[in-house]
């Protein structure tokens, strides 16, 4: 028998110990500022007192309000070596992380490199934060979350109150703090005449964003209306399209099941404008198909591509994978007993089907719906090569700050529309869902089979997925075509020059990748590997917290997550530009600022999957890993985590690709070192250089689907029944 | 030695606004296993994950083996749990469920593999331990559950509705096996049901509890024997309730039912409205009236085998009787007459 | 698990800090085609032996840019891209004077020069022009316009694509160039009356021209030099300069302010400006107007001396007042008078 202290003093005061000589190290030890060439370089060793300057040595090398982060620290160091009572050791640490916190923020934001904001602090100046500061703070913020959790909090479980802190700090920081600096902008007066109210609510509701002519047939509708309509029909399309392929994945015994994964997969994978180029040349007026219906039935060449209908068709073949990711996870989950209770209970195929199948379903389709709809609002490729006339928030937004005449209180306002479409569409999501529970895995096992569907609803998935997947095929064959042909659309002979120009290798005097396209490739996807799991990491810890704990302000910070998503990719990026090109965070023109652009920007996909997965495992199985003495880190590792294999799978592959192959935020903040493709291929794109961009293309595709079956083979499916069994038709 | 003690002291829990329980004092004798016994949203759950550490009380202190528990989390507390749906982990083998706890506290493999297979032997199921929960039956996957449970050698064995899922068969003989491991092993087992005849088997103690709060406490026989309310008598055993009216308490209760006067003992209750309980199997019925008899009408008869079972309609109500069979038993339709013997008469407040 | 847990909030925290800020070399900013960007660059490392780290976007990206980076800009030069917005960076502000010698170079660079105090400099100029698709325009029997003025017949209803001055600064030269070329009142009415044959007003100031060569509309209007490029890339086009005459962009180079790599900065400057550096742009297509008399030409390319230009007025036009102006009767007047006729 092994004994166990019980946790109160001692392993608060173990834990707070562990951060506060973690917290001093990074102060006394690591450099403060950001260093030349690079943390990982380790130049900064052999400078202790120049670069590699830690916040200790600036402190006494004159920069005195560095020394106050120290305040916390001292009062830590009271509280874990006093010997209070529990309580007064917590309320300490409390103190000593707030205090400690607060002053190194206030620092940051005072002192900036021209010097500081207030008089009275003299000429002092500084630059960006580097590795030392970051210990540093992380060192108070888990002070203070020990502290917190040793109040009683979070039932005293210091690892939850950790995350929630962590995230919580990650999200202030990488998500408010640049937003702040945009929305801002929405209450300035026209003519710099300082901020206020007074122009706001007349520009937000302006008739010119919100006017619904378009339904009486006079004229243009506004954007904001534009965009609900787009969104609606793409969420409730995506939904539907992914919920058909995610049935005849789970629910049938069709044969080509790889193919049809691949082929679900692949529009997600493919960087942004060939989407629509492909559905030029095949439905434009001069289009393969409208040729083809002009030549055999004599119908008028239309350019009806170029509008509504253009963009939804392109949304559609670009996000329906989004909404097959979330739902097959969700059908999966589905209980088999709960269905073969519901055939025990003389209902056929069908009822079982539509009255308990499908409404287990819900979260997933509320998720997916919920990813479409956002997605389709923020999408801005699509729109931009396909709306023609049809104007939506993303793309004004976009040329309201790079057009003619640079309007930033306007994208700023236009982004508020759009922020306030998104939370609408959050809380009606939230109200449909309601409270009901929708757990299907419990601890109790079950070894049925899931049932099949009834032949008609198996007609329908199949009459849905089969043309839409041929469809897809065909895009992508003509892609691949493209790829390999002089000009597309044009002279169709063979050549390999477009590869050749873009992947060349030479070999003379050792190996010299001399192909235009190698910089950004190598790039792109260091940074893609790099996003991927720190944001499934965010996202799940994220959907972890929200599902299985509960703390004051959940709502707000289930929201407050959701955010960066919700916000068009320009506006973030030039968030990230004004928030993060000064001190106290420094970060553009490196590779870390897209990586975080990336982390917080697809983290919801990583959220909403999780909490979907998540709320289909029943709470009890985390309680039973509790009761039997693991903590929750150890159940979250060792038992949600190994259950969660779908979500995490799909959680790491989004990011991934999504990391590779975004196009609107990377603008603004890709820079000459670290170019990524997108920003490539858009390049090729303005250009007319379609040869090139499509072979450029191609490759991602194939790099990334090599990489997407990888992860697939490495963390593979959840082994809930000994085989996954479908029951026969 | 107070090992393995559980002690609740003024302890309360609210949800938002929701009080889940009032103020609960109460103290559990060690290698006793009493059950929490009560309709559904009693507080019975609520009790039980307090002592589990997965809810944190409101007020109030809890100590388990004297020591102060009331902030600690559940994963440091010496207490475990078998849930109503086992809670097995879907992904291990019966031998990793079960040495999940112990492998989490970092014991050597082997010494995990081998207490995990003895907890298998000791509830009947060697030689599973490879198998996946999905392939074990259900009462099989309930004593996985006991097993995983008791290896991690509690101060304190929760059990949550832990019979609901098992057919009625099974879940005689398992509420046995498990009343058997615990008085082997001396635990302390905090049992949650909602099935008087489940606690009656398996108790040293029953707390009943209503509307989040102890109705009353006590032995099965006591609770059987000395109701202290119509809740209490009707919700233990069943019973036939009858409107009395008393007279004059003392050592020797006089009632009056149905304009007749009774003399009965135990227990006093105040004078006025009463109610009088009788027990099914202590109702007797005779064709004619022979002293104190209520007359009454058969209603319904079912013939069990062992036993008969009547329902009847009286002035006092309907009654509820159980007889031994005989040749001839009464028909719906007849009119009988209803005697009693004074002393098994217990009387409730109204 | 307190470990393990540490470890990986350090290794997130490593992640956070592992990055280098200051630049070592130049970091140009370039708005041209990205060939002729990665050639450049190539080249110039070649020939002064500096190295250069170049990423291509587009004028307005670039602007937006540098204006969110004011005081601690991330790029030393900006190179290509049509020049307004260079205007506007230098009256902004934004892009500080060289003392590079422009002497040498054609009159358009040397007046952009002195428009803006030295901040912008003139390195190639780009002509307006009409391209249609031969093949539609004989499938659809329509007459090959050649002047602005044919624009407006009823013929062209919905064949014609041009794109929207308030984001593309293509359509706001044509826009600009009308009004030089009629008077504001007529320039206006002329642009209304075309308006009513556009079949779209696209983003991007080269998709009229994109959308011509693969037939997707008739006629479009753009540069030319991008419209020589798709006809030498196989396409079925045809290009017309306007009979009235046409405008022009000035392409320039700015050096953005505070730079900590001015010397560099201005041998960049003085490079693209040679006509070793200029005659280059041949061997990946460009055919824009060189501002070195020295430099190499293309034969197709268009030609500056055979075809009628307008005085154009960058001061007058490039103005913020002057632009907002325009557009808000453009938005009045033609937007708003029908034409886009598709939806």
């Amino acid at each position: 028998m092994t004994g166990q202290a019980p946790f109160g003093t001692f392993h608060m005061t173990r834990t707070a110990g562990l951060w506060l000589l973690i917290g001093l190290a990074g102060y006394a030890l690591l450099p403060w500022y950001m260093v030349a060439g690079g943390f990982w370089s380790l130049r900064w060793i052999m400078a202790p007192l120049g670069d590699g300057a830690s916040g200790l040595t600036h402190s006494l090398q004159g920069k005195v309000w560095l020394a106050l982060p120290l305040t916390g620290f001292a009062i830590a160091a009271v509280a874990v070596l006093g010997r209070a009572s529990q309580l007064t050791t917590a309320r300490l640490l409390v103190l000593a992380g707030t205090v400690g916190l607060a002053l190194l923020v206030a620092q940051g934001l005072l002192v900036l490199r021209d010097g500081p904001r207030l008089a009275l602090l003299g000429t002092a100046s500084q630059t960006g934060m580097g590795a030392g500061a970051a210990v540093t703070a992380t060192g108070l913020l888990f002070l203070l979350t020990t502290g917190i959790s040793s109040l009683g909090r979070g039932r005293g479980d210091a690892f939850v109150t950790g995350l929630v802190g962590l995230v919580v700090a990650l999200v202030a920081v990488f998500v408010f703090y640049p937003m702040a600096f945009v929305l801002v902008r929405a209450f300035e007066l026209r003519d710099g005449a300082g901020f206020g109210i007074s122009q706001f609510l007349p520009r937000f509701f302006d008739p010119n964003v919100w006017g619904m002519a378009c339904f009486r047939g006079t004229g243009y509708c506004g954007p904001a209306i534009n965009s609900v309509a787009l969104g609606v029909m793409t969420g409730a399309g995506t939904t539907a399209l992914g919920l058909a392929f995610a049935l005849i994945f789970t629910r049938t015994q069709f044969r080509a099941k790889r193919l049809l994964r691949v082929l679900t997969i692949l529009p997600i994978i493919t960087p942004p404008f060939v989407i629509g180029l492909a559905l030029i040349l095949l439905f434009g007026r001069s289009g393969t198909f409208t040729t083809f219906f002009a030549d055999a039935f004599g119908w008028e060449k239309t350019r009806w591509l170029y509008g509504f209908w253009g963009v939804w068709l392109a949304q559609m073949l670009s996000f329906t994978p989004i909404a097959f990711l979330v739902l097959i996870g969700v059908v999966e989950g589905v209980s088999p007993s709960m269905e073969e209770a519901s055939q025990t209970l003389d209902a056929d195929r069908w009822q079982t089907f539509r009255f308990v199948s499908l409404p287990l379903m819900r979260p997933g389709l509320a998720n997916a719906f919920l990813l479409g709809f956002i997605e389709s609002l923020a999408d801005f490729g699509n729109p931009l090569v396909l709306g023609g006339n049809f104007n939506v928030l993303s793309t004004e937004i976009y040329f309201a700050i790079v057009g003619t005449i640079a309007d930033p209180a306007k994208a700023a306002i236009l982004s508020l529309v759009l922020l306030s479409l998104t939370l609408s569409a959050f809380v009606i999501q939230r109200r449909w869902l309601g409270k009901k529970n929708y757990a299907t895995v419990t601890g109790k096992a079950d070894s049925g089979r899931n049932a099949a569907l009834n032949p008609a609803l198996r007609a329908v998935c199949y009459g849905v997925a089969l043309p839409w997947a041929a469809f897809t095929m065909i895009v992508y064959a003509l892609i691949v075509f493209g790829s390999f042909v002089k000009l597309w659309g044009v002279n169709h002979t063979f050549t390999l020059e477009h590869y050749k120009r873009a992947f060349a290798i030479t070999i003379r005097n050792g190996v010299h990748f001399t192909g235009a396209a190698w910089d950004s490739y190598v790039t792109t996807l260091t940074i893609a590997a790099i996003a991927a799991p720190l944001t499934a990491a965010v996202g799940l810890a994220t959907a972890y917290l929200l599902v299985r704990q509960t703390f004051t302000g959940k709502a707000v910070f289930e929201f407050s997550t959701m955010l960066s998503f919700a916000i068009p990719g320009t506006v973030i990026g030039v968030a990230y530009v004004m928030a993060f090109n000064f001190p106290p965070i420094e970060l553009t023109a490196t590779a870390t600022i897209l990586i975080i652009a990336f982390v917080f920007r697809n983290m919801p996909v990583g959220v909403r999957g999780g909490i979907a997965a998540l709320s289909q495992l029943d709470k009890s199985l985390d309680e039973a890993s509790i009761m039997l003495g693991a903590n929750s880190f150890t159940t979250l590792r060792r038992v949600i985590l190994p259950l969660m294999g779908p979500a995490i799978l799909a959680a790491l592959t989004y990011s991934f690709v999504r990391a590779i192959t975004s196009v609107s935020a990377v603008i603004f903040l890709v820079s000459a070192r670290h170019n990524m493709a997108t920003s490539f291929i858009v390049g090729r794109v303005e250009n007319g250089e379609f040869g090139i961009a499509i072979a450029y293309a191609t490759v991602l595709i194939v790099t990334m689907l090599a990489a997407i079956l990888a992860l697939q083979a490495l963390i593979g499916r959840r082994t809930l029944r000994r085989a996954d069994r479908v029951e026969a038709p | 030695m107070t090992k393995g003690s559980v002690r609740f002291e003024a302890v309360t829990k609210r949800f938002g606004s929701v009080v889940a329980l009032k103020p609960l004092t109460l103290d559990i004798a060690p290698g006793t296993l009493v059950t929490l016994l009560g309709p559904s949203g009693c507080g019975k759950t609520t009790t039980l994950r307090l002592i589990a550490g997965l809810e944190t009380a409101s007020e109030g202190r809890i100590l388990i083996g004297g020591q102060d528990v009331t902030h600690q989390s559940a994963t440091y507390r010496r207490v475990s749990m078998v849930f109503q749906s086992y809670a097995l982990f879907p992904h291990m083998s019966v031998a990793e469920n079960v040495g999940y706890g112990l492998s989490v506290k970092r014991l050597p493999k082997a010494q995990v593999r081998e207490r995990a297979e003895e907890g298998l032997a000791l509830v009947g199921l060697a030689g599973f331990g490879k198998r996946l929960p999905s392939e074990l039956s259900g009462g099989q996957q309930q004593r996985v559950a006991v097993a995983r449970a008791i290896v991690l050698e509690p101060e304190v064995l929760l059990l949550d509705e832990p019979l609901s899922n098992l057919d009625a068969k099974l879940r005689r003989h398992v509420r046995e096996e498990i009343r058997q491991i615990q008085q082997r092993l001396g635990l302390t087992a905090v049992y949650v049901t909602h099935d008087q005849e489940e606690a009656m088997a398996v108790s040293d103690r029953i707390i009943v509890m209503k509307n989040a709060e102890i109705a009353q406490e006590g032995s099965p026989h006591d609770l059987y024997d000395r109701p202290a309310s119509a809740f209490i008598a009707d919700f233990i055993g069943d019973a036939n309730l009858i409107d009395v009216e008393v007279s004059q308490s003392g050592a020797d209760t006089e009632i009056a039912l149905l304009g007749r006067r009774l003399r009965v003992a135990l227990p006093p209750v105040p004078n006025g409205a009463a109610k009088m309980v009788l027990r099914p199997h202590q109702v007797r019925l005779t064709r004619d009236a022979q002293g104190f008899a209520l007359p009454a009408e058969v209603t319904y008869a079912a013939y069990l085998g062992n036993q008969i079972q009547y329902t009847l309609d009286s002035e006092a109500g309907r009654i509820f009787a159980i007889c031994a069979p005989v040749a001839a038993p009464f028909r719906p339709g007849d009119g009988v007459h209803v005697t009693f013997d004074p002393a098994d008469v217990r009387l409730v407040p109204a | 698990m307190k470990t393990t847990f540490s470890v990986s909030a350090l290794a997130l925290i490593a992640a956070f800090a592992a990055s280098g800020s200051a630049a070592q070399s130049l970091n140009v900013v370039c708005s041209n085609e990205q060939d002729w960007c990665d050639l450049m660059a190539q080249n110039f490392k070649i020939d002064t032996g500096s190295d250069v780290a170049m990423v291509r976007k587009s004028t307005g990206e670039v602007l937006a840019q540098i204006r969110a980076e004011k005081g601690n800009p991330k790029v030393d030069v900006w190179w290509g891209g049509t020049g307004d917005p260079h205007l506007i960076a230098a009256s902004e502000g934004l892009t500080v004077a060289t003392d590079v010698d422009t002497t040498g170079q054609l009159g358009w660079s040397q007046n952009m020069t002195a428009i803006s105090e030295g901040r912008a400099i003139g390195v190639h100029v780009g002509l307006l022009g009409i391209i249609y698709n031969t093949e539609v325009l004989a499938e659809k029997k329509l007459s090959v316009p050649a002047c602005w003025r044919d624009l407006a017949k009823p013929e062209y209803k919905g064949e014609i694509q041009v794109s929207n001055p308030n984001s593309s600064g293509t359509a706001y030269t044509e826009l600009a160039t009308l009004v030089q070329l009629f008077g504001e009142d007529e320039g206006f009415k002329l642009l209304a009356d075309i308006g009513a044959n556009v079949n779209q007003y696209t983003k991007s100031g080269s998709a009229p021209g994109k959308a011509a060569s693969r037939g997707e509309t008739t006629l479009g209007i753009g540069f030319m030099h991008d419209m020589v490029k798709l006809k030498k890339a196989g396409f079925p086009v045809e290009i017309v300069s306007p009979c009235e005459g046409t405008g022009y962009e000035v392409g320039a180079v700015s050096v953005i302010s505070g730079t900590p790599n001015m010397d560099s900065a201005k041998a960049w400057v003085e490079y693209v400006l040679s006509p070793e550096a200029q005659s280059r742009g041949l061997e990946v297509g460009v055919f824009n107007i060189p501002s070195n008399p020295a430099s190499a030409t293309d034969p197709e390319a268009p030609d500056m001396a055979s075809i009628k230009l307008i005085d154009y007025d960058f001061k007058t036009y490039g103005s913020s007042a002057t632009r907002a102006r325009l557009l808000t009767r453009w938005e009045a007047e033609v937007k708003n008078a029908g034409g886009a006729i598709e939806n």
